[in-house]
């Protein structure tokens, strides 16, 4: 239960970090609060030659709203964002869900950041953030890069993320004053990772919901167009729409055999919509 | 070895540790404060919870290294503490413990709760105490010493701090030596590691497989030409997604590798199989077993095919059935789901490469698994997570 040994880079910016990766030979990875990857290292399931650690670099602590979008830097921990210490613009919805990851101490190191290059499909972040219609910034030595949240996921641990190169920042864009939230999360112990997640915005104003089932062991299910799911059109009384049939029929598609696995995340999927429309 | 500085229970402390060791190996085993225990070191039980900068952190997934310059607060360091005083009084009273060795991390992740809660809500306790493990109470008498003690201070008019005291942004611990850069220690270890010698295990027995996975596809190839491909090894073998062969291969043993890997994790399975074929039925096994020597796991596992001749003979349809058993460290992380998923995926590029095979492409040959991305491997053994372990050592907790 103690890591292999590894060498340890801590840089001073960002440009030094990418330098550090690009010129470090054998395997290296990024540390940005380690509570998915302490673990990992511990059981000697990842074993890197290097760790470079950028939790104390102030470019990724670094929080602004710009325009209609809320940037916020990779190293921003769940605990900050629990306790309100950065800007909102999901009218309450990411401190809500940064209050019930894990558990508090693990609240207080872990990362957003690092969270999503973990990409772990029962993170929250992961199914968090594709619903809000979050983009991420990614930097590497070569340049830097945008990615739409629903194009990051490339299945369980995978992601668009290129060795030696780094999520820099997550950019949340403000969501509608007539948007309604709504997310559920199915957990048999409080603070495990869920066994199954369902995350909604719906805006009936304007007539559009994008609805996220995550937790699905791959990448999480992802309707940008969620009309199908409430009878063809979104409207103000969306949540008695809900056709649970069209929801248990995208599960099938992507490949869940099994009936009762279909019938937990359809159920979670209900009560986030139930919650979005309460 | 790095050098580390810390403020431990207000007194500067200043050793050299390695990168991996913990902050909790640093506390117990450099400074002698054995009152952080270790219990899953992985960050599940909550015995190893101390105070960074003020507020409670894992100390068995947080690196002393990582921590340079912070303020740390053991359990020996809350003896003058206030609340941690009322709530040593209150776990007394309440008999919030038995033997013992949950009660540093319960009292320090209390004591952050009595700061943040505005009130002695039972619910919001025990979520909020539900990350500390303790075997012996059924947290009975831990929630209501905590509830006591919340509602004493309220009841003086102390307010609840929501944020627990902490004003800045990031994780806690990180940011003080920001300058200590470029921090090279040469770890002499990759190259012993890797360059251990690899032997093949010598025996290939029957088993029973713990899981099997049924997966079909169709080929547009005549079952003939497809089984005489199946008995090609080296061709099946560069079919398989990362895996290679050592030696010649003879039916009845094949020696080789085959490298798995999900994310960061990966594995490299040392072994041998051995080939059996039934041309009557047009079918056959492939069994193998195979070690990795890094996760000290071990797998066993077959491939039994079957062609079913389709469309007049003009294309064959290809019936797996895949099972394995795992052994080991890795066998703790398994899960089916994932393994299904890998499978399926695994199949579909092995489909994919014999199609191209048996279509002459043989410049096509499937690179080494090591270079694709997101491509895992056979038998579905790895493809995990070891933040599953945290759910799986949670779940056998609470069936304990």
């Amino acid at each position: 239960m103690k890591p292999a040994p590894f060498a340890y880079e801590r840089p001073r910016d960002i440009a030094s970090a990418l330098a550090v990766m690009a010129s470090t030979d054998g395997v290296v990875k990024i540390m940005a609060g380690g509570q998915s990857l302490g673990p990992m290292l511990n059981l000697r399931l990842v074993a890197p030659d290097t760790i470079v650690d950028i939790t104390g670099l102030a470019e990724l602590k670094h929080v602004e709203v710009t325009g209609d979008e809320l940037v916020i830097g990779a190293c921003v921990t769940h605990a900050d964002i629990e306790d309100g210490r950065i800007p909102d613009v999901t009218r309450g919805a990411m401190q809500r869900v940064a209050s019930a990851i894990a558990y508090r101490a693990v609240r207080n190191r872990g990362t957003v950041g690092g969270s999503l290059s973990h990409a772990d499909p029962s993170a929250d972040w992961v199914s968090t953030f594709a619903a809000l219609g979050a983009t991420l910034s990614l930097r590497s030595a070569k340049g830097a890069r945008r990615v739409a949240m629903k194009d990051f996921m490339l299945g369980a641990l995978e992601s668009v993320l290129q060795p030696r190169e780094m999520l820099e920042a997550v950019r949340v864009p403000v969501m509608s004053a007539s948007a309604r939230w709504g997310y559920v999360k199915s957990c048999r112990k409080t603070g495990e990772f869920a066994h199954a997640i369902g995350a909604v915005l719906i805006d009936p104003e304007a007539g559009k919901a994008r609805v996220v089932i995550g937790a699905v062991e791959a990448a999480p299910i992802i309707v940008e167009s969620a009309e199908e799911l409430f009878g063809g059109r979104i409207t103000s009384d969306f949540g008695t729409k809900f056709d649970a049939r069209v929801a248990d029929n995208l599960l099938s598609k992507a490949g869940m055999s099994d009936a009762a696995d279909r019938h937990i995340h359809v159920t979670v999927l209900r009560r986030a919509v139930a919650e979005a429309a309460a | 070895m790095n050098s580390v500085e810390l403020t431990v229970n207000k007194r500067v402390v200043q050793k050299a540790v390695e990168p991996r060791t913990s902050l909790a190996d640093m506390m117990r085993d450099t400074l002698d404060l054995t009152g952080t225990h270790l219990g899953c070191e992985h960050g599940v039980c909550g015995a190893c919870t101390i105070l960074v900068d003020g507020v409670p952190t894992r100390s068995c997934i947080t690196y002393a290294v990582a921590c340079d310059g912070a303020d740390v607060t053991t359990i020996e360091g809350l003896d003058d503490d206030e609340i941690a005083g009322e709530l040593r009084a209150a776990f007394t009273r309440e008999h919030a413990l038995q033997c013992g060795y949950c009660t540093p991390g319960m009292l320090v992740s209390a004591r952050d709760l009595v700061k943040r809660l505005p009130d002695a809500d039972e619910k919001k306790i025990r979520i909020g105490m539900s990350g500390n493990l303790c075997r012996c109470t059924g947290y009975v008498g831990i929630v209501r010493a905590v509830q006591s003690v919340i509602a004493e201070r309220r009841a003086r008019d102390i307010a609840p701090e929501p944020d627990g005291g902490r004003k800045v942004l990031g994780p806690a611990g990180a940011g003080h030596n920001v300058c200590v850069s470029a921090q090279k220690s040469a770890v002499a270890k990759s190259a012993t590691r890797d360059a251990t010698e690899v032997i093949a295990p010598l025996e290939i027995p029957d088993f029973t497989p713990s899981t099997t996975l049924d997966q079909q596809f169709t080929v547009a190839h005549p079952s003939a030409t497809v089984f005489a491909l199946f008995d090609d090894i080296a061709a099946v073998a560069s079919c398989l997604p990362g895996a290679t062969l050592v030696g010649t291969p003879r039916p009845e043993r094949v020696e080789g590798a085959i490298r798995v890997k999900i994310g960061p994790i990966s594995a490299n399975f040392n072994g041998a199989a051995r080939v059996e074929r039934d041309e009557a039925n047009l079918s056959g096994r492939i069994l193998g077993v195979g070690n990795d020597q890094r996760s000290r796991s071990t797998t066993q596992g077959e491939i039994r095919y079957r062609l079913v001749p389709l469309d007049d003979g003009a294309s064959t349809q290809v019936e797996l059935t895949i099972g394995y058993s795992l052994t080991g460290m890795l066998a703790q992380v398994g899960r089916s789901g994932l393994v299904r998923d890998l499978a399926a995926r695994l199949v579909a590029e092995f489909a994919g490469n014999l199609d191209r095979r048996l279509s002459g492409d043989a410049t096509s040959a499937p690179p080494a698994a090591a270079d694709l991305n997101g491509v895992s491997l056979i038998l579905g053994l790895l493809r995990e997570r070891a933040t599953r372990f945290v759910r799986r050592f949670a779940g056998r907790g609470g069936s304990a």
